[in-house]
């Protein structure tokens, strides 16, 4: 089959897609495109000539996907990239579809695609990406892929299919763990954090993902733990132990809800950071992005000066005006992600005002199970204002009873964002946590009546 | 001072995935609104502890590689964990710790995990993976959850099962039967958390232990409308 007519067809299955309202017809094109010609995206991806770089782990995807984004722009490349969170084998096919113009020509110079864990073994083999980045693996909707060990296993066997410079997260276990899967030792570039600012409140720990060693499954000892299991681990029983990190965050001068300023090292060079996304996770994201930065050439000093004015990713971390209240969006999908929201955003307020907006559809997650494990009862000032709403909003509220916090049920998403900026006083903040679908939902809302951008431009 | 109940909670840090950390939660908080205080004392393995002592003895679901990790610990415990159960102490076991209070687990790859035979079950992995809401009927009225899991689990002949699938799998992905019960011992696949969103289940292990230590007949009544609407949710969502 031509080209042509397959990108042909494929586009006009996206324009009706979107014509008809389903959506941003970010999944469909893919998805006709590999059964017309299935080779057709790692043709594609051939033509770009600086390659393809590839970003996945449990958290943060889409936020390092963005940071990538405007360091390689900043940096003249022209970027092709799937922005939108739309990250299985569709959404890749989909995003290099609808960059080709019908010849198969593409305009950018460079692929960034965000990649589902599960999904890197069926586009690595054929996308032949140049570089990837595994971020962290936390228990996150695993009613789709059974267990952490087995995520791990998926990726490692994406990593094996290629021979692409890998960057991994030193201070995760399991994800430094993947190393043993790169066809060359070379290959192998680790980020990490040598210490958090003392201040850094303490937070409970619920049972850790993987303080196992990935080797010999003996009990890993931490001499530091920043979150989760994410810190500084080695094995008593065989040599595994944290690697050194090539490119480190050496020090962290202060961290608050307006983000972080830090030092990040890279080779002998210090840079210093102005980092505007709070939160450590989002610290993590930002060193893995000046990691693959650095593997691409980029020097840090540039690679500061992009991050300082970075903006958060499609619902991540949104903060806009409504009514005279300032509310944020912050993105919920698992333990480990709801944990460090409350812990950055809420609990260090004072009668913090929070719509918890929960759901259970399959980008949700269909098992809400895991609200359990987030320890709510340190997190949530017991003065909180707390709204829930979404599918699953009876048992966010379940979950809040059980930690001695009253919350009350909102059945309609837009009925529940009116109330919670109703409850704010004027000139004061409010928190909106919502699950994948719910977030979509709130955020068309909410474009509705801000001057935020729609989402399917 | 008041009266205390103690809660074993089987190794915390292996076989606690998929909220179960929620049925401590719910036990802790349905005996201290009715005024008892509550110990829930962690067994690690390794970790010398008199389970002599416990009034409830509770443990959760966990990857495949925290069975093999906690397997011979457990052993090891058999015979005072049957003991208890043998003597009425209240129990509730999910997932993970279900297959390995029966007689064993044959992995998929044919490695064989023994199990301290507390339930008449055995359970061999397989590829089929049950996920999904699941409704039991059950003598402790309509239950709830959520199930993950490969293994198949068959009871053996006179071996009651907890309840009967309305919706879900259950121990098998062909049978109908859901978990298992043996006095006081309840085994099953429900995570959700089970007990939270089926206080009946969790005010039977309260009154259970209650009665046991203390002679109490009767608990005073919570009222539930939480619980309730959560688990009315949760049954009307597709399997």
């Amino acid at each position: 089959m031509p080209l042509w007519f397959t990108l042909a067809v494929t586009k006009a299955a996206a324009m009706s897609s979107r014509l008809l309202g389903r959506g941003g017809g970010h999944a469909l094109p893919g998805l006709i495109a590999e059964r017309l010609d299935p080779g057709l995206a790692g043709r594609l991806a051939a033509r770009l000539p600086h390659g393809v770089i590839m970003v996945t782990g449990t958290n943060g995807k889409t936020t390092t996907t963005k940071l990538i984004a405007s360091i390689l722009e900043a940096s003249g490349e022209r970027v092709l990239t799937n922005s939108t969170g739309s990250n299985l084998k569709r959404g890749v096919t989909s995003a290099l579809i609808s960059a080709a113009h019908l010849s198969g020509r593409l305009d950018a110079t460079i692929g960034l695609f965000e990649v589902d864990e599960a999904s890197l073994r069926r586009v690595t083999g054929e996308l032949k990406p140049d570089h990837i980045v595994v971020l962290n693996l936390f228990r996150d909707q695993l009613d789709r892929y059974g267990e952490l060990d087995t995520t791990a296993a998926l990726i490692g066997e994406g990593i094996a299919a290629t021979t692409a410079q890998l960057y991994l997260n030193a201070d995760d276990p399991l994800v430094a763990s993947l190393s043993r899967y790169a066809p060359r030792a070379d290959l192998v570039h680790y980020f990490g954090v040598e210490e958090l600012p003392p201040d850094a409140p303490d937070v409970p720990q619920t049972a850790s993902d993987s303080d196992r060693c990935p080797v010999c499954r003996s009990r890993l000892v931490f001499s530091r733990t920043f979150y989760g299991h994410i810190g500084h681990y080695r094995c008593p029983t065989c040599d595994f132990a944290r690697p050194t990190p090539d490119v480190e965050v050496t020090e962290v001068t202060s961290a608050d809800a307006s983000g972080s300023r830090f030092t990040v090292a890279v080779g002998g060079e210090r840079t210093a950071v102005v980092f505007p996304l709070a939160g450590t996770y989002n610290m993590y994201n930002a060193l893995a992005a000046t990691s693959l930065a650095h593997g691409c050439g980029i020097a840090p000093a540039g690679v500061a000066e992009t991050l300082s004015t970075t903006v958060a990713a499609f619902g991540r971390v949104e903060e806009l005006t409504l009514g005279g209240r300032t509310l944020f969006l912050l993105l919920v999908k698992n333990p480990v992600g709801l944990t460090q929201v409350l812990e950055t955003f809420v609990s260090r307020e004072s009668a913090p005002h929070v719509l918890f907006a929960i759901s259970d559809l399959d980008a949700d997650g269909r098992d809400v199970s895991w609200l359990w494990d987030v320890p709510m009862e340190a997190l949530i000032p017991a003065d909180a204002v707390v709204l829930t709403t979404g599918i699953r909003g009876a048992d966010m509220t379940l979950r809040l009873h059980y930690a001695g916090i009253a919350a009350d049920e909102v059945d309609d998403f837009t009925v529940a964002v009116e109330r919670l900026v109703r409850e704010i006083p004027v000139g004061g903040t409010g928190y909106i946590l919502p699950t994948y679908t719910a977030m979509l939902a709130i955020r068309k809302m909410l474009a509705q009546r801000t001057s935020m951008q729609e989402v399917w431009r | 001072m008041s009266a205390e109940i103690v809660i074993a909670h089987l190794y915390p840090r292996e076989m606690s995935i998929y909220g179960d950390l929620g049925n401590v939660i719910a036990l802790r908080k349905r005996l201290e609104w009715r005024g008892y205080d509550v110990v829930v004392r962690p067994v690690e393995v390794g970790e010398p502890v008199d389970l002599t002592g416990a009034d409830i003895v509770f443990g959760g679901g966990g990857q495949d590689s925290g069975q093999l990790v906690i397997g011979a610990d457990l052993l090891a415990r058999g015979e005072s964990l049957r003991a208890l159960a043998a003597s009425g102490t209240p129990m509730l076991v999910i997932c993970g710790t279900y297959q390995l209070f029966g007689h064993g687990f044959t992995t998929i790859g044919g490695s064989e995990l023994p199990g301290i035979s507390v339930l008449g079950a055995r359970t061999v992995g397989s590829t089929v993976r049950m996920i999904g809401n699941v409704v039991v009927e059950s003598p402790f009225g309509r239950l709830v959850g959520f199930e993950n899991h490969s293994g198949q689990t068959t009871l053996d002949p006179g071996q009651e099962p907890l309840g009967t699938v309305t919706k879900g799998h259950g121990n098998t992905s062909t049978g109908h039967a859901e978990g298992a019960r043996t006095m006081n011992v309840i085994g099953t696949y429900l995570h959700g958390p089970i007990l939270p969103k089926n206080p009946r289940l969790a005010d039977h292990l309260i009154l259970t232990a209650l009665n046991r230590r203390f002679g109490v007949t009767e608990l005073a009544p919570l009222e539930d409308a939480v619980e309730h609407r959560a688990a009315d949710v949760a049954a009307q969502r597709p399997q």
